[in-house]
C-alpha cells in the first residue's frame, strides 16, 4: 500500500476563525492582525488531523502554524476540564536550542491564554509543557512521570530514549500530534534514526498520532513528505511561497580576485565588511568553519580597535550551550552589531530581527544560501537582504550560479540514506528492550519508515545476527546484545545492563577524536591551537613534512599523545596534500548548472562586450563580477581549453609527480566516486600507489606515472560500482567511516559499565578496528554499511553512473591536453582538493624497492 | 656475543647460550577492547602462536627465551580466557626452550601470580648474561648500568620507521630495531612483536625511555615479511 501525497493551496481565512475557539481567537488577533500565508496553508489541516509538510523559507510562521489547531484543541479540552494527564502531542527538533526556544514560545501563548481566561471568570485546566534533552535532570523527569506534560518538547536522541523509558511510554499510548520541527535539517542519518524512532513510537500508540512536519525551503517535496510519514501513509504538502523577492548581492574585495588572499585585498575584505556592519542595525555574517569565524571576528576587533567593544559575537557548534545560549539573547535584545557564525545560525532559532546577512565563501547550495538570507528580514513582509563576499575566481563563478538559482528558485535536491544498517542496528536493539518481538512484526515496522521500505530479509537478519553475536562465536557473551529464537521468530533484549548501554550510547552523530594541531614555532606563537587533523592523516605524515591547514602552509615536527606540534611561517610548497574535514560539497544541480554556464560563456568569448553582457544578465550580477569572470575564462582559454558541461577536459602535466586533471564540473560527491575509479585505473596500470584529489570542479591523479589513454578507457557506467568497491578497500576513507558505523552500530560503546571513555581512550585505531572485523567476515554487515554509506551517502555513485553513461553515448566528450604547468581552473582544484592514497603496491614489495634503492644511494655514494 | 635478527625477533648467542629476545607483547590487546565495550574478534593469539611456530622453525630449539616485558596489555583484573592464553603460550614455547625469562614491564604487575606457577619460567627485573642484559627501557637499575655489561637489549620503545619515496605518494610505517651507542655499550632496541600497530616513529615520537639515547644516530633495521630483516643505516639519514 502506497500513501498518497498531494500538494495543497492556502485555506480562507475565515475558514481557520472558524474553527478557533473564541478564547483562542480572540487571544490570537489581539496577538496578530491576520493568519500568516503559512497558518492560511497549515492550520487547518492540522485541525482535520491530516498529516502535512509544511515547507516556508525561514522567517515564515511555522511554529505558530503546528501548534495553533493543537493549542487550540488543548484549550476547548482544558475549559471543558477534559484534559487527560497524557502527552498530546510531541514536538521534536533537532537542536537542543530550538527545544528551549519552543517552550518559551509555547508558555507564554498558554499563560496568556489563562489570563484571558481568568478575566472572563472561565475555569481552565492548566496545560503543560514539559522539556526533556539530554540535559534534564532526573528530579524533571521524575515529576514529568506524575504530571505529565501535554506537550513534550524533545530532540530526536532523548525520544528514542522516551521510547525505552518504561514508566513514561504509558502516557505516549493516546499520542494524537507529532511534530517533527526543521526536517531539511535531517536528510541524513540522524533523520534516518528519528524515521525509525517515529515508526516505534507510532506502533505503540493506540491509534495513529498525525505528522507534521516543518521544514525551510527544500527539494524534492515529494521524498521529504515520504521521509516525514513513512512509505504508507497520506501526506498533503503546503509549498508556501512566502518571499516575494530577494535582495542579493555578489562582491569580492579587490580589484583583482586573484590578490584576494594578499594583504590589500584583506584590507578590503574588512572595509567592506565593517561598511556593512555599520550600516545595518544587526547583521549576520556566515563563515562555513569555526576557524574562520573566529578569524573574521579577531580582524575586525583589531583593525577597528574599539569600535566594536562588545558588539560583535561569535555563534558556532563547538562553543558551549551557555556561551551560545548568550549570543542568541543578547542578539534577541539587540544588544550585538554583528554576529559571526559557521553554519550553526542557519537552524530556526529565533534571533530576533537581522538586517542583512553576509555569505562569506560559497553555502554550497541554492538551500542552504536560501536558508541562510533568510535569517535577514525575519519580519513576515521583508524581502531578506543579503550579499555574497568571496575570495577566489571558482567561488566568484560558483556564487554566481548559486545566485542565479536563488532569485529564480531553482532549488537543488537533496538525498536521504536509504537501508542503513548501523542505524538499524541501534534501533533494532532499542525495540528488543522494549520487549519481546515477534520478527516479522518487527520488520514490517521498520519497513514503514520511508528509509527503511526496500529493506531486505537478508539485511534485516543480517543485523539481527551481528546484535545476538553469532559472529563471536565461542565468545558469544560479549558481545550478544539480543537473542534470536528462531524457531519461535521472537527477538528480545539480553543482559540486565541492556537499557542502561542503550541509553547511554545511543545517537547517530559520530565522536570523532581529532589531532589538535599545535604551533611549536616560531616562539611568539608557540603554543596556538590552529586546527584539527584526523588520525589517518597523521599517520600519513613524516616529519618535515609541508601541509595547508586552513590556507596557512605548516611544517610537521613531532606529535604528543594527541597533539601534532608543527612550525609556521613556511615558505616551501607542500610535499603532502592537504587534510580538510569532510567539507560541504556542491550539490550535483548547482554543480551541473557552473557546467552549463561555463558553455554558455565560452560560446560567446569572442566579443567580449557581449560575453560581458552575458555574465550580467545570466547571473543578475554586476559589471565588475562579470568582466572578472570573463577575464578568469579568458585566461583559461588562452592557457588550455575551456572544459564545461558537454566537455570533460582532462590536463597532463609534470611536476615532481605526473598530475591528471580531471574537470569534471559535477560536485565533490560525484567526483569522489570518479576520481577513485580513475585513480584505482592508474594505479591497477602500474601496480603503484596514486594519490587523488577531489573538489567540486574536477579531481587530480597524481604518481609517478599516468598512462592517461588507458586510464580513461578503463572506467565505464558498466563497470564503475565494480571498481569503486575495489578502490574504496584500499583507501582510507573506509576505514574512517566504518568506525562511525561501528560507533553508531554499537560496536564501539562510548559508555559502558559507567566509564565514559574519554576520546583518546575511545581512539581504537581505525585501521585495527577494520582489519580485525575483516577478518570475522568481509560481508559482515557492519562493513557493508560502510561501504553503502561511502558510497552512496558521501559519495554519489548514482550520479557519477549518469555521467559515466553520457560519456559512454558520447554526449559528455574527453578530451585529454597536456598543459606546461597546472591551468588557472585546475589551480584551486590542485591546491585544495581533498585528498586520499589509493593503494595499490603490497607494502612488503614497496619495503624491498625501498631498500633496493636505499642500497643504490648507498653504492652511489662510495663511488664518489 | 653473536646477533642474528629472524623477523621481530632476535637470536643472541652469549655464554655458550642461545637465547631468543622477544618484544613487548600485550597479549590480551582484544579482550581489554571488549572489556571497554568494542567489539573486535579474537585473532591475535592465533596469530602469536603462528609467528612463533615461523621463527622456531628457523632457530630450532634454544636454551631460553627472553621476553622483554609487557606480555600482558592491560594493567586491570585478568579473565579466564587471557590467563589460558598466556599459559598455553608458555608452554608451547616451553617445548622449544628449557627456560623463560620475563623482564618486567610497565603493563605486567599483574602476571605474577600466574608466571609463578608455571614451570621454568622466572619474572625478573633485568636478567644479566656475561656482558648482555636484558631489560625493558622504562626505568634505570644499578644491575642495568653496571660497568662490566657492555650490551643493553630492550623493548618498550615500540620503534618502527615510515618510508616514502622521493616524488612518490606512498607511505607506509613499518616496525624497526634500533642499533646504536650509549655511554660506551651497544644498545639494541626490539621493535614490539604486538601486531595492533606498528609502532611509533622516534623522528615524531617520544619513545619514552629512561636514557638520553640519541636515536638519530641509530641504526635502522626494517622488520619484513619471512623474517626478513632490512638494513637502512642511520635514522638520521633515512
Amino acid at each position: 500500500m502506497k500513501g498518497n501525497i498531494e500538494f495543497v493551496k492556502e485555506n480562507d481565512g475565515k475558514e481557520i476563525e472558524r474553527i478557533l475557539h473564541p478564547l483562542v481567537r480572540e487571544w490570537f488577533f489581539s496577538k496578530f492582525e491576520d493568519f500568516s500565508l503559512t497558518q492560511l496553508y497549515g492550520v487547518k489541516r492540522i485541525n482535520d488531523r491530516r498529516n502535512i509538510l509544511v515547507s516556508a523559507a525561514t522567517g515564515g510562521t511555522k511554529t505558530l502554524t503546528a501548534f495553533l489547531s493543537i493549542l487550540n484543541y488543548l484549550v476547548t479540552l482544558s475549559l471543558k476540564n477534559e484534559l487527560e494527564n497524557k502527552v498530546y502531542a510531541v514536538y521534536c527538533s533537532p537542536l537542543k536550542a530550538l527545544s528551549n526556544d519552543v517552550a518559551v514560545n509555547l508558555i507564554s501563548p498558554l499563560r496568556e491564554i489563562s489570563g484571558l481566561a481568568e478575566k472572563k471568570n472561565l475555569k481552565m485546566q492548566e496545560i503543560r509543557v514539559g522539556l526533556r534533552t539530554g540535559d534534564t535532570e532526573t528530579k524533571e523527569r521524575v515529576k514529568m512521570l506524575k504530571k505529565v506534560p501535554h506537550i513534550l518538547v524533545t530532540t530526536p536522541e532523548t525520544l528514542a530514549i522516551v521510547l525505552t523509558s518504561r514508566k513514561f511510554v504509558e502516557h505516549l499510548e493516546k499520542l494524537e500530534y507529532l511534530v517533527v520541527d526543521e526536517v531539511h535539517a535531517l536528510t541524513n542519518k540522524r533523520g534516518v534514526y528519528l524515521s525509525l524512532t517515529l515508526e516505534r513510537l507510532s506502533a505503540m500508540c493506540l491509534f495513529e498520532p498525525v505528522r507534521i512536519g516543518l521544514s525551510a525551503t527544500i527539494s524534492p517535496l515529494e521524498e521529504i513528505a515520504k521521509f516525514l510519514v513513512g512509505s504508507e501513509r497520506d501526506c498533503l504538502i503546503a509549498d508556501v511561497k512566502l518571499v516575494k523577492g530577494i535582495d542579493i548581492s555578489l562582491n569580492f574585495p579587490g580589484e583583482n580576485i586573484l590578490e584576494a588572499e594578499s594583504s590589500e585585498s584583506q584590507k578590503e575584505l574588512y572595509k567592506i565588511l565593517d561598511g556593512i556592519v555599520e550600516k545595518y542595525r544587526t547583521t549576520l555574517i556566515f563563515t562555513n568553519t569555526r576557524n574562520a569565524a573566529e578569524r573574521v571576528i579577531h580582524h575586525l576587533e583589531s583593525r577597528f580597535r574599539g569600535k566594536y567593544q562588545g558588539l560583535l559575537g561569535a555563534h558556532h557548534s563547538s562553543m558551549s550551550k551557555d556561551k551560545r545560549f548568550e549570543i542568541e539573547e543578547r542578539l534577541r535584545k539587540g544588544e550585538l552589531k554583528a554576529v559571526i557564525s559557521s553554519t550553526s545560525l542557519e537552524l530556526g532559532i529565533d534571533i530576533g530581527s537581522i538586517d542583512f546577512v553576509v555569505l562569506l565563501k560559497s553555502p554550497k547550495s541554492v538551500a542552504r544560501a536560501l536558508q541562510r538570507i533568510g535569517r535577514a528580514g525575519h519580519k513576515l513582509h521583508d524581502n531578506p537582504k543579503g550579499m555574497f563576499i568571496v575570495l577566489d575566481r571558482d567561488d566568484l563563478v560558483e556564487c554566481g550560479v548559486l545566485m542565479k538559482g536563488m532569485v529564480e528558485k531553482k532549488i537543488d535536491g537533496a538525498d536521504i540514506p536509504k537501508n542503513a544498517l548501523d542505524v538499524l542496528a541501534q534501533q533494532i536493539y532499542g525495540m528488543a528492550i522494549t520487549k519481546v518481538w515477534n520478527v516479522d512484526e518487527m520488520l514490517r515496522i521498520i519497513r514503514k519508515s520511508y528509509c527503511y521500505e526496500s529493506l531486505t530479509k537478508e539485511d534485516f537478519f543480517s543485523v539481527v545476527s551481528y546484535l545476538a553475536g553469532d559472529y563471536a562465536l565461542e565468545h558469544r557473551h560479549v558481545y550478544a546484545k539480543i537473542w534470536y529464537d528462531l524457531e519461535k521468530g521472537e527477538i528480545g533484549k539480553k543482559g540486565k545492563l541492556a537499557r542502561v548501554i542503550y541509553m547511554t550510547n545511543l545517537g547517530t552523530i559520530p565522536s570523532e577524536s581529532f589531532i589538535r594541531v599545535v604551533v611549536s614555532s616560531p616562539e611568539e606563537r608557540k603554543g596556538l591551537e590552529i586546527g584539527k587533523i584526523d588520525e589517518g592523516f597523521l599517520e600519513r605524515m613524516k616529519r618535515g613534512d609541508v601541509f595547508v591547514l586552513g590556507g596557512q602552509k605548516y611544517q610537521y615536527l613531532y606529535s604528543r599523545g594527541m597533539k601534532a606540534y608543527v612550525k609556521a611561517d613556511i615558505s616551501k610548497n607542500p610535499t603532502i596534500p592537504s587534510w580538510f574535514s569532510e567539507m560541504l560539497p556542491l550539490s550535483f544541480d548547482s554543480a551541473v548548472e557552473v557546467g552549463k554556464f561555463r558553455k554558455f560563456v565560452s560560446e560567446r568569448m569572442k566579443d567580449k562586450k557581449d560575453c560581458v553582457d552575458f555574465i550580467k544578465t545570466y547571473l543578475y550580477c554586476d559589471g565588475n563580477v562579470a568582466l572578472e569572470i570573463y577575464e578568469y575564462f579568458d585566461e583559461q582559454r588562452k592557457f588550455s581549453k575551456i572544459p564545461d558541461c558537454e566537455r570533460l577536459l582532462v590536463e597532463k602535466f609534470k611536476e615532481e609527480k605526473e598530475y591528471l586533471v580531471f574537470h569534471s564540473v559535477y560536485g565533490r560527491r560525484v567526483n569522489d566516486a570518479l576520481s577513485r575509479a580513475y585513480g584505482y585505473a592508474a594505479a591497477r596500470i602500474r601496480t603503484r600507489d596514486v594519490e587523488v584529489g577531489i573538489s567540486d570542479n574536477g579531481f587530480f591523479i597524481a604518481g609517478e606515472k599516468l598512462d592517461e589513454k588507458k586510464i580513461i578507457d578503463f572506467v565505464n557506467s558498466k563497470n564503475i560500482l565494480e571498481i569503486l568497491k575495489e578502490s574504496i578497500e584500499r583507501s582510507d576513507i573506509l576505514k574512517r567511516r566504518f568506525r562511525h558505523c561501528a560507533g553508531r552500530s554499537l560496536m564501539i560503546l562510548r559508555n559502558y559499565k559507567g566509564r565514559e571513555k574519554s576520546a583518546g581512550r575511545q581512539q581504537v585505531h581505525s585501521e585495527f578496528l577494520y582489519s580485525s572485523v575483516k577478518k570475522i567476515s568481509n560481508e559482515f554487515c557492519i562493513l557493508r554499511e560502510a561501504r553503502r554509506e561511502v558510497m552512496e551517502d558521501l559519495m554519489d555513485i548514482e550520479n557519477a553512473k549518469k555521467v559515466l553513461k553520457l560519456i559512454d553515448l558520447n554526449k559528455i566528450k574527453v578530451e585529454v591536453v597536456r598543459t606546461p604547468l597546472v591551468s588557472p581552473f585546475g589551480l584551486g582544484l590542485v591546491t585544495q582538493g581533498r585528498t586520499d592514497l589509493i593503494k595499490m603496491e603490497d607494502k612488503a614489495k614497496f619495503l624491498k624497492r625501498m631498500h633496493e634503492l636505499h642500497l643504490k644511494i648507498i653504492e652511489g655514494k662510495k663511488d664518489i | 656475543m653473536n646477533l642474528e635478527f629472524i623477523g621481530k625477533c632476535l637470536l643472541i648467542e652469549t655464554e655458550g647460550r642461545r637465547i631468543l629476545v622477544v618484544g613487548d607483547l600485550h597479549l590480551g590487546y582484544e579482550e581489554y577492547l571488549n572489556r571497554t565495550g568494542v567489539f573486535v574478534g579474537r585473532e591475535m593469539f592465533k596469530e602469536v602462536l603462528n609467528y612463533f611456530e615461523s621463527v622456531f622453525a628457523e632457530t630450532g630449539n634454544v636454551d631460553e627465551v627472553v621476553f622483554l616485558g609487557d606480555v600482558k596489555h592491560d594493567f586491570g583484573k585478568m579473565m579466564r580466557q587471557e590467563v589460558n592464553d598466556v599459559e598455553e603460550l608458555f608452554s608451547y614455547i616451553l617445548q622449544k626452550c628449557r627456560r623463560i625469562v620475563v623482564v618486567r614491564g610497565n603493563h605486567d604487575a599483574i602476571l605474577e601470580p600466574i608466571l609463578r606457577v608455571i614451570e621454568n619460567t622466572e619474572l625478573r627485573e633485568s636478567y644479566c648474561v656475561g656482558e648482555v642484559c636484558f631489560f625493558h627501557g622504562n626505568k634505570k637499575s644499578e644491575e642495568v648500568e653496571n660497568k662490566k655489561i657492555k650490551f643493553w637489549i630492550m623493548g618498550h620503545g615500540h620503534p618502527a620507521v615510515k618510508l616514502s619515496e622521493p616524488g612518490g605518494v606512498k607511505r607506509e610505517k613499518f616496525k624497526c630495531f634500533l642499533k646504536g651507542r650509549f655511554k660506551g655499550r651497544e644498545v639494541l632496541i626490539v621493535p614490539s612483536f604486538f601486531e595492533g600497530n606498528e609502532g611509533s616513529d622516534p623522528r615524531e615520537n617520544d619513545l619514552g625511555f629512561a636514557f638520553d639515547f640519541n636515536l638519530n644516530k641509530f641504526e635502522v633495521l626494517i622488520v619484513g615479511e619471512n623474517l626478513e630483516v632490512f638494513e637502512f643505516g642511520p635514522l638520521s639519514r633515512l
